[in-house]
């Protein structure tokens, strides 16, 4: 039975089908099964079988990824207003579109799966300057920055990830703060980000989520 | 033979002494001019002197017409674009800023007369007159399926196009269409003799394959109702191999232009024998970190793969502003080199 939900509910994100996901949801919820089971059971595994599908199959598209964090942060919030008990964040990421660069759609599908993963997300929002990014992440207790670029001059400029690095290293917080970024001219150059001092990058907003939930727990174990 | 003639004679599949290249050097102008950006696309006599003086200093084929990222939005009601002076510019103002704007935004009735067409067309005059006998004169028309990203962001059309009532989104793409068959008229009347036709929209990087053969494609057969000639279709830098048999059977369009990523023996095979060629796309972005040799190695991949049958055009992405001279150079020095026919 439970299986059936799962199922229908990937059914209905890989066809990008938002009311169908919703209703797989409440008819899950009607039947007995738990807000919790529905975001630990449902929704982020189908969030990891997508990343899965990335990989494997070159057919998924921008459109897919986008629905796919979408649906899952709107079920997501729904769920967690009827937890019995808080959930545990695992972390906290600042995010924000680079200095000069005022594209927001990568931006949305990492936060929205990094939402679903029980990540805390502060959306600094579009055109952030690197101190801000910095200043941001040191008062949030933040464990990742994470950038996103959609034209080369806004990933590779002075004022973008490059001197976000600077001011880790002035400030002596590379260890505690890891940079992240992404967007299309990291697509196209799979080796500019580390040109321009990031720790890591992905190629599309799904895997980009997996990646900072990765470094989170990397940091944090230190 | 010129430019024109070499072009001409490729897509017929007649001998040429080499192979097209195809260069965007339109930024690079303002550089060669000493202007800022801003300040270069004020005018298009700014626009077409720098474009001219790119065409003495490397060589290359192609011209474009006073064109950047927004120059579509404004020409729709946009108010600010932001203007880097190292970059492209980005659209700072959002014609609609919600689904309930779609109902009463307008196409002007003749954006020949619209503020915004005159550097255009002050530009696609003078490259006309200087070189419009010779060289190919490049416009850049959106589809109407992905115009609405300028008009009011990529994630909130993504959201109307999948999720959203089906009535307003086609309302909202007639409107596009009927703008974008204006303008492929306009750029033919100024002087343009090559429209490149992008519809990342039309691409499986976007959208589903389903949404574009029953949604993307019909609308497409009504931007280009005037006719195909010298349509190319371009993905914007995202890969098309997937949609171009699709392309070539519903539009008769024959003439593409692929991303670095699509396999070019593949692109090459798909299109329709004839008429018709296909381009190899250098990955520009890559050449602001590559070494020189790097590059020559590249373009001789690249024109080693495509010159075989011919109907074969070199090309580049958007060339960023941050590729050192010296790579540029090293790239026509390679293309002009390896794009020789025996």
């Amino acid at each position: 039975m439970f299986e059936s939900y799962i199922e229908d509910y990937n059914e209905a994100v890989y066809e990008i089908d938002k009311e169908s996901a919703i209703e797989v949801v409440e008819r899950a919820l009607q039947e007995g099964v738990t807000p919790e089971q529905v975001v630990f059971d449902i929704i982020i595994p189908s969030i990891e079988t997508m990343m899965a599908e990335i990989v494997i199959n070159a057919d998924t598209n921008l459109a897919q990824h986008f629905m796919t964090a979408q649906i899952a942060a709107e079920v997501t919030e729904k769920m967690l207003a009827k937890f019995k008990v808080p959930p545990e964040i695992i972390g906290r990421v600042v995010f924000g579109s680079s200095h000069g660069d005022l594209h927001s759609l990568g931006k949305r599908i990492v936060i929205g799966c990094l939402k679903s993963m029980m990540v805390d997300v502060l959306d600094l929002g579009v055109n952030i300057k690197a101190e801000d990014f910095v200043n941001a992440a040191v008062e949030q207790d933040a464990q990742v920055i994470a950038i996103s670029s959609m034209m080369v001059h806004t990933a590779t400029g002075e004022e973008g990830s490059s001197r976000v690095r600077s001011l880790l290293k002035e400030r002596n917080l590379e260890s505690k703060i890891k940079l992240v970024v992404g967007g299309a001219p990291f697509r196209f150059d799979h080796e500019l980000y580390t040109k321009v001092g990031a720790d890591s990058w992905a190629a599309d907003g799904v895997s980009a989520a997996k990646m900072i939930k990765e470094l989170i727990l990397e940091v944090k174990a230190q | 033979m010129t430019p024109l003639e070499i072009l001409s004679a490729t897509v017929l599949g007649q001998p040429t002494p080499r192979v097209p290249i195809f260069c965007n050097v339109l930024d690079q102008g303002a550089r060669a001019l000493n202007m800022f950006p801003e300040e270069y696309y004020s005018k298009g006599e700014y626009v077409a002197e720098g474009q001219l003086k790119m065409l003495k200093h490397y060589g290359h084929d192609n011209v474009w017409s006073a064109s950047y990222v927004g120059k579509e939005a404004q020409l729709l009601g946009c108010k600010e674009i932001l203007f880097a002076n190292n970059g492209v510019p980005n659209v700072a103002d959002f014609v609609l800023k919600s689904w309930d704007d779609i109902e009463k935004f307008e196409i002007p009735e003749d954006i020949t007369q619209h503020y915004h067409w005159q550097s255009t067309d002050e530009c696609l005059k003078i490259l006309h007159q200087e070189v419009g006998a010779t060289h190919p004169i490049c416009a850049y028309v959106t589809a109407a399926t992905s115009l609405p990203v300028i008009l009011m962001g990529m994630d909130k059309w993504i959201e109307l196009v999948i999720a959203g009532p089906t009535d307003l989104r086609d309302l909202l793409v007639k409107k596009c269409s009927d703008f974008v068959q204006q303008q492929i008229a306009a750029y033919r009347t100024a002087g343009a003799n090559v429209i490149i036709y992008a519809n990342p929209f039309a691409t499986t990087y976007f959208l589903p394959k389903k949404l574009i053969v029953n949604w993307s494609m019909p609308w497409m057969q009504h931007d280009l109702k005037d006719g195909i000639d010298n349509i190319v279709f371009y993905g914007g830098m995202a890969p098309i191999n997937a949609v171009t048999e699709m392309v070539v059977d519903k539009l008769n369009v024959n003439i593409f232009y692929p991303a670095p990523e699509d396999d070019l023996i593949e692109s090459k095979r798909l299109i329709k024998p004839g008429n018709g060629l296909t381009s190899g796309v250098i990955d520009d972005i890559k050449m602001i970190h590559w070494s020189q040799e790097q590059i020559r190695n590249e373009v001789k991949r690249i024109m080693d793969l495509g010159k075989p049958g011919g109907h074969f055009l070199f090309g580049t992405g958007f060339m960023p502003m941050a590729i050192p001279e010296e790579n540029i150079i090293a790239m026509f020095e390679a293309a002009f080199e390896y794009g020789r026919h025996e």
